[in-house]
């Protein structure tokens, strides 16, 4: 059995590395929900699944039986904020759980990397998931000082719920954990066109055909637009930056300026929980710069 | 028809090297793909196909087929890997395990875009694919954060360390491929 109440925080690329503000976030509400983040030292990319993966699917699994050993080293199951991360790290912990083979296979060459031993000991968690399925809709409303009375654009990305037959989350065709959890922050979740496509950024394309992703976002931002939320909400900081360099994408090469902010759900449910608005981050956001949050405080009995 | 009969079958109209023998080996045993009914439901769910050339359908007809083409086809590399087609085929054949699968093959003959070729450098030389800058070591501060994260990077000067082994082991990735070698390819087509 692992450590209750605590999780090895894994914390990937692009949230430290563009986006901190969504790490600090992530930080502010896992301690006021009562979990102890422990630092993963030496921790790599996931590495991700569409781009890596796509070279060497062996080295890949390598990669991420190494990250996920140091967690297990830590006695703790392993926290992800990013679908790609996610994606990666739970796909590689399910399979070489479920296949002997393999795991003798990555361990032979995992022993050329370190001191490292796969044994398939921890469990590799979503904070989307944590939040909106094990924490609930309910409990966290013990934890929140102020709703935000906003509309929003949900947008779960495609390897938070898919495969969902190795991810066994929500359905991918109609999931409602995000709808009914922002729904407890005062948050109103808005329909649209396409909902559930991908934001584009995925599978190295955004690395080498940024044209091609670029057209695949700007689908998805016109149908956002169309409904006019407040901000669009992410579970995945690639997908964060996607809709970021998207809209300024937009602004460059076709004079379209949506200037709608992005959030992670970490960031908005940490200023529900009483965060200070600076630690947000949206000042070093390119979109939505003005947009001011509209707190309603919450009524305690006590 | 079993697999085995299905490859013999190819062997008399295509001659296959120990690599391509290999290669559809793993592929159909992996994905079933020889159960695919070309309905298109792939195709129909692509949202990458949508605006691109990415035919999943053909893609996956191709590889049946035992056409080597689709190994240089650079419409494999379009696909975001949203996992659409993965999730609606009603034949599980995954699709996009598939398409993951072809990018290997294709890997391993050199045939990798040179911007993907740089994302591998940045994962050997700082453990990130998307690597840390001064902008965002001051943004760190200014939130009142570790300024460097404690990753493979944090400790890249460590004697033997780990990111070097890392670098040496992973993802060294086949230099690309001479022109001149392509042509050969080209007969075995079916």
């Amino acid at each position: 059995m692992v450590q209750e109440k605590k999780y090895a925080f894994y914390l990937g690329c692009i949230m430290p590395n563009r986006y901190p503000a969504i790490e600090k976030s992530t930080r502010y509400v896992m301690e006021k929900i009562g979990y102890e983040l422990l630092d993963m030292e030496r921790a790599g990319c996931c590495p991700a699944p569409g781009v890596l993966r796509s070279f060497d699917k062996e080295d890949w699994m390598v990669a991420a039986a190494r990250n996920i050993c140091i967690a297990e080293k830590m006695d703790v199951d392993l926290l992800t904020v990013c679908n790609g991360c996610f994606g990666t790290l739970q796909e590689v912990n399910t399979q070489l759980h479920e296949n002997e083979e393999l795991r003798e296979r990555v361990n032979l060459k995992l022993k050329l990397l370190g001191d490292y031993e796969f044994k398939g000991t921890i469990e590799v968690k979503h904070v989307a998931a944590l939040l909106s399925i094990d924490i609930g809709p309910t409990e966290i409303q013990e934890h929140l000082v102020r709703r935000v009375n906003a509309t929003t654009a949900i947008h779960y990305g495609c390897h938070f719920l898919k495969p969902s037959q190795v991810r066994q989350i929500d359905s991918p065709e109609d999931p409602t954990i995000l709808e009914d959890f922002v729904e407890a922050l005062g948050i109103k979740s808005l329909n649209f066109k396409q909902k559930y496509t991908c934001c584009g950024a995925g599978g190295g394309i955004k690395a080498a055909y940024a044209d091609t992703s670029m057209t695949i976002l700007s689908e998805k931002m016109k149908h956002i637009s169309d409904v006019n939320p407040d901000f669009i909400l992410d579970v995945c900081p690639f997908c964060h930056l996607q809709f970021e360099s998207g809209q300024d994408w937009l602004k460059k090469n076709h004079d379209i300026n949506y200037d709608i902010p992005v959030f992670h759900l970490s960031q908005i449910t940490a200023y529900c929980m009483g965060m200070e608005e600076r630690y947000m981050g949206l000042q070093y956001q390119n979109n939505g710069k003005k947009y001011e949050l509209i707190p309603i405080e919450v009524q305690t009995n006590d | 028809m079993t697999i085995n009969d299905f490859l013999n079958e190819k062997k008399k109209y295509v001659e296959l090297s120990d690599f391509d023998s290999h290669f559809f080996d793993d592929i159909a045993n992996r994905s079933k793909i020889l159960t695919c009914i070309q309905c298109g439901t792939c195709t129909a769910s692509c949202e990458s196909g949508r605006w691109t050339a990415l035919k999943t359908r053909i893609i996956i007809r191709k590889l049946i087929l035992g056409d080597l083409s689709v190994l240089k086809d650079p419409d494999i590399w379009l696909c975001t890997t949203c996992y659409n087609c993965y999730e609606r085929c009603p034949r599980d054949v995954k699709p996009t395990d598939v398409i993951i699968d072809l990018r290997n093959y294709a890997s391993k003959l050199g045939n990798i875009h040179p911007v993907h070729r740089k994302v591998v450098d940045f994962l050997k030389a700082t453990g990130h694919a998307v690597p840390i800058n001064d902008k965002i070591k001051q943004m760190r501060k200014e939130l009142d954060m570790e300024e460097i994260p404690p990753t493979l990077y944090k400790f890249k000067d460590e004697e033997n360390s780990e990111l070097t082994k890392y670098a040496k082991e992973l993802f060294n990735l086949v230099p690309p491929k001479d022109e001149k070698e392509e042509v050969k390819d080209k007969g075995k087509k079916v």
